[in-house]
């Protein structure tokens, strides 16, 4: 294939990726960043994991009927993802905007090898998806994460892994299954080159680090 | 190693009838289906896209043509997988004689004639337990048609109307579900499916079916 772009993602659009547990400030930052590239002039387009119109909600009601396996949990996130990629980010991409995703299949990698399936099986399930130009990963200990998620949504019970069966109390469970996704991230990490960042500094500490890795590769003319 | 190939070591018997609409396997399958049952066999008989979990919103998809070959793929396989580890597994386990209307070979095929890789699919299913008795019932494509077609036109994604490979649904039909037929032909050798001529009598199929089923539970010590 001829690559007409010099993009990692081979489009024309820009492809940023905040990843992170849950907790860990995504939303927050995806705000920002999506203000600071607008006031840029430059075309944005947000896109959040499970949201799809088709599947989200399906897989909302399953998890609140307790229908789920891991493998039909797997796979129903990555029939949210396809149908987003295909609708959404790719078209976005190849009209020149600059996509930012809250989440992308590494999410899916970390969660689902910690409910046991073969990381391999998983790979293959997203190995169509194009690389992000940008990977950021906010760090934190899970001890942040924890009193954090607690002081706001509370815990829940795919949170916090009750389904895998580590420990029927929740904040145990919590713990060993928001560590074990941890240690799935950390193993990613040089794999696949994300920028990581330290979570506990301040909000704008963090957009400004964001902000600057975004300006680098609008300042080498990449888009046009 | 895919489970596809592997012989499984459960106390049950899984059989599944393949082939385009309008072959004939329904039919084959109901009068398995009863004959076992007079014959004071466990019997469990499950069919493509019928999950509590997914069925209606693939259907939904379906009608409204919002599907991408990819999530038209992972939504089968959600609906599969859900099937085999709710319904098909345990029954094997508790030792059913499993009659499956459709079965991962229905994806290989679909899904790879609308363009879907052939390893992407098949390492997608490769938790599918390896049947007992796979038979595949071979067609023209025109003798489907004028079967499921006499009183209607073809669907949208029967006729593969979403490849836009012509615009009249008869022709459309004609080709795309001859790309599903010499996707079913390359895996009699891959997967060992056994061959039967859709068009010879309904009682002549029956027989050897019946024939190849007793051999194999005669084999695991049932006599019928």
């Amino acid at each position: 294939m001829v690559r007409k772009y010099k993009t990692k993602s081979g489009y024309e659009g820009l492809l940023v990726v905040i990843e992170g547990t849950d907790g860990s400030g995504k939303s927050t930052q995806l705000e920002l960043l999506k203000r600071s590239i607008q006031d840029k002039s430059y075309g944005v387009m947000v896109s959040e994991w499970k949201t799809s119109r088709l599947i989200a909600k399906v897989i909302d009601d399953a998890k609140e009927r307790n229908l789920l396996n891991a493998t039909t949990y797997s796979l129903l996130y990555a029939a949210d993802f396809a149908d987003r990629l295909e609708n959404q980010i790719i078209p976005a991409l190849k009209s020149g905007f600059i996509v930012l995703l809250d989440r992308y299949y590494y999410t899916a990698l970390a969660r689902d090898v910690v409910r046991g399936q073969d990381i391999n099986w998983v790979k293959n399930l997203y190995d169509y998806a194009p690389e992000p130009d940008l990977i950021f990963y906010l760090d934190m200990p899970v001890e942040v994460l924890l009193k954090r998620i607690i002081g706001t949504t509370g815990l829940n019970y795919y949170e916090s892994g009750r389904d895998v069966g580590f420990s029927t109390d929740f904040y145990k469970s919590f713990k060993i299954y928001q560590q074990k996704c941890l240690d799935e991230y950390n193993n990613m990490k040089s794999v696949y080159n994300f920028k990581s960042i330290d979570g506990t500094m301040s909000v704008a500490e963090i957009h400004k680090i964001m902000n600057d890795e975004v300006q680098k590769i609008l300042d080498s003319g990449i888009l046009a | 190693m895919s489970k596809l190939t592997e012989k499984h070591n459960l106390k049950g018997t899984l059989v599944c009838v393949e082939g385009i609409d309008g072959s004939g396997k329904s039919t084959q399958l109901a009068l398995l289906r009863d004959w076992l049952k007079n014959n004071g066999q466990d019997v469990i008989f499950t069919e493509w896209n019928s999950s509590e979990l997914i069925s209606q919103t693939t259907k939904l998809a379906k009608k409204k043509n919002l599907l991408s070959p990819r999530t038209f793929s992972l939504l089968h396989a959600v609906d599969f997988a859900d099937r085999m580890k709710q319904v098909i597994a345990p029954a094997l386990k508790a030792g059913f004689i499993v009659l499956a209307d459709r079965y991962a070979y229905t994806a290989f095929a679909r899904d790879v004639a609308r363009g879907v890789d052939p390893n992407w699919v098949r390492n997608v299913y490769d938790f599918a337990i390896k049947p007992d008795l796979a038979i595949y019932f071979d067609i023209d494509p025109k003798i489907s048609m004028e079967r499921i077609c006499f009183n209607r036109t073809p669907k949208f994604y029967e006729a593969g109307m979403d490849l836009k490979l012509s615009n009249d649904p008869y022709e459309s039909y004609m080709i795309f579900q001859g790309r599903v037929i010499r996707e079913y032909q390359k895996m009699v050798k891959e997967y060992g499916l056994v061959q039967l001529d859709a068009t010879d009598s309904i009682h002549s199929k029956q027989v050897k079916i019946r024939e190849m089923l007793c051999d194999i539970l005669r084999a695991k010590g049932i006599e019928i």
